[in-house]
């Protein structure tokens, strides 16, 4: 409880904290870093307004094909942008590098680990992440337990990047430490992105327009 | 000149020699006597370069230390003097010519490199120091002793030429360290490997060179050789990062038996850049620790489990693409049409889904005798996954080859 005083004089204020900017609000937990998502509707629900950074996203598209890894595409661009690279870890098939160019990922920018195991895989993106010397990491897992999630978790925040893990739909069943986690499903001409759960964040849910072309 | 000895009388076969290799660094002449256990560097073109005599000697005994060596050291102007001073301990350095006669005056007869019998009969007639020894008429030390003996203290003195067979840096490294016992776990096998390159590093700063690529073979009793090449992105000189690549590696190695011997071999060295200078860019910072990740997970998945694409100039989409090692930046020609982020193997399709768009024509690989005249089509899954799907002109099939992800 802070002290009488300070509350009362509070109330004194001719304006709402709310108007100021940069002042902590009640509803978010801790100020956190981010880099837009490149869709307003999108950054409105993630606390920070963006994918945070040094922390771990969860992403788990109920199924494959439906712009699960598009959704990226900008924060991906301005990474490369700015002279970072990404990592995809594991992808279940091959990044195809005509596609990665026409996203705006310049192919020196982009590495591919093709990790013959999970536990490889995880060990992979564990290291790049705690390192910080990619921009962004996207990690392809089915771990279901908690623990490795929670190792993944860690190293995001001490490299200060942003880290992805793809996660297959059954384990929405397990809870997950991840910072952020999202469900992705198909929609008519449209990504649903529903915010499941978001550290310091509003949550709720919204259609992208993904795959504009066609 | 000014002569620094070192006096290291170990066990190991080889190792003066590979002394001698990683010595290069502070000094261009380096000369060695695996008699005497002896190692000399010529140091008085290098004091100015490490910025005074405490300096360099510093940095020789911190080198010294990786390497786990104990040596005695001399310093004087010439070769003789300074093996004089090692051999006794003689820390002080003696940096002129003309205090070298007094420096060494009270240093025991047994001391100097002169045949035992000549010591046994100077002593015997009262000669028990250098110093008693110099005072003796030459011509009649000669006359008793043999040339050999004055020749001896002239060089010594400095009074005419020592001429010593410089150490000639061989142009590929290669070392070579027996196990006195059978090694079995991968641990014994680390403090001589660590000390392997510690000394390649001295080497590789003599020769202001770098590597990319080191071979280790492990020879076993009843086993082919356990063979392994680290790679690194980067040219690499440095022992701390090239031992942890390589304990990564050993640790993931299957051993068939016990290890008699390492082998350690570079064929090819590159130009060393000070890579001190870039870490003043915070973007090349960034991709000095890309690089030494990238050794990292090589290290511990394998190369070619680590991968950087690259676009082929091929009309075919299987065959547009592919791993390089080092990319160059590429560009798709103006107006490429949309393609997926996941490119699949073709699996042939039963039920077809809902086909978007007109079909794009990729004809392509006829000179090669493959028809692959297809169209493809972007496609629409009931469950709302969008394919890449095309139909072979030749036999009607469907495929799907890509996923939209």
């Amino acid at each position: 409880m802070p002290p009488q005083s300070l509350i009362s004089r509070s109330r004194t204020l001719p304006f709402s904290p709310d108007e100021i900017p940069g002042v902590w609000r009640g509803h978010e937990l801790a100020p956190v870093k981010a880099r837009s998502t490149g869709y307003m509707a999108l950054d409105a629900l993630l606390p920070g307004g963006g994918w945070p950074i040094g922390a771990l996203t969860e992403l788990v598209p109920l199924i494959e094909g439906i712009g699960e890894v598009d959704v990226l595409r900008t924060a991906l661009k301005r990474l490369c942008d700015e002279k970072r690279h990404i990592v995809f870890v594991r992808p279940p098939y091959i990044p195809y590098a005509p596609a990665l160019l026409r996203a705006g990922l310049p192919l020196p920018r982009v590495l591919w680990i093709d990790a013959a195991h999970d536990e490889d895989a995880r060990w992979a993106a564990e290291q790049t992440l705690r390192e910080g010397a990619a921009g962004a990491v996207l990690l392809w897992s089915p771990a279901a337990a908690d623990r490795p999630l929670r190792r993944l978790q860690l190293a995001a925040e001490e490299g200060q990047s942003l880290a992805f893990i793809y996660r297959p739909a059954v384990t929405l069943h397990n809870s997950s430490p991840a910072a952020l986690r999202i469900v992705l499903r198909p929609a008519p001409g449209a990504l649903g992105v529903e915010v499941l759960k978001a550290r310091g964040g509003r949550g709720g849910a919204v259609l992208l327009p993904v795959h504009a072309c066609a | 000149m000014l002569w620094l000895c070192l006096f290291s009388p170990v066990q190991e076969k080889h190792a003066l020699k590979a002394l001698a290799g990683w010595a290069g660094q502070f000094s261009s002449f380096v000369s060695f006597d695996t008699e005497r256990w002896l190692l000399w560097l010529e140091i008085g073109a290098s004091l100015r370069y490490f910025g005074g005599l405490p300096t360099l000697l510093e940095k020789v005994m911190e080198g010294l230390n990786a390497l786990g060596l104990k040596a005695a050291t001399g310093i004087a102007p010439t070769p003789e003097a300074a093996a004089l001073l090692a051999r006794q301990m003689h820390t002080t350095p003696v940096l002129q010519l003309d205090h070298l006669r007094q420096a060494i005056a009270s240093l025991p007869l047994g001391a100097l490199a002169i045949p035992p019998a000549a010591i046994g009969g100077l002593q015997a007639s009262g000669v028990m120091t250098a110093g008693e020894l110099l005072a003796l008429p030459r011509d009649a030390l000669a006359r008793r002793w043999g040339m050999q003996l004055t020749d001896y203290l002239q060089r010594l003195l400095g009074e005419r030429p020592d001429p010593r067979k410089p150490y000639r840096v061989p142009q590929t490294y290669y070392r070579r360290f027996d196990f006195a016992e059978p090694v079995k776990t991968v641990e014994g096998l680390l403090f001589p490997l660590r000390r392997i390159l510690y000394e390649l590093q001295g080497y590789l700063r003599g020769r202001d060179a770098a590597l990319q690529a080191l071979n280790v073979a492990l020879r076993h009793h009843d086993h082919a050789d356990t063979v392994l090449t680290l790679r690194t992105t980067d040219p690499q000189r440095d022992a701390v990062r090239l031992f942890a690549l390589l304990r990564e590696k050993l640790e993931r190695t299957q051993l068939p038996g016990a290890v008699m011997e390492i082998r350690l071999s570079v064929a090819h060295f590159v130009a060393w850049r000070d890579t001190q200078l870039h870490l003043w860019d915070e973007a090349e910072h960034h991709d000095a620790s890309w690089s030494d990740l990238l050794d990292k997970l090589r290290a511990r998945l394998g190369d070619q489990a680590v991968r950087r694409l690259g676009l082929r100039d091929d009309h075919r989409p299987e065959k547009a693409w592919c791993v390089e090692d080092n990319v160059a930046a590429a560009d798709l020609p103006p107006a490429f049409p949309d393609r997926p982020l996941w490119l699949l193997t073709p699996q042939p399709i039963q039920r077809l889904p809902r086909l978007l768009g007109k079909p794009e024509r990729i004809e392509a690989g006829w000179w090669t005798g493959e028809d692959s005249s297809r169209d493809y089509y972007i496609a629409q899954t009931e469950e709302g996954s969008r394919w890449w799907l095309y139909r072979e002109a030749a036999t009607a099939r469907w495929f799907l080859q890509g996923i939209w992800a």
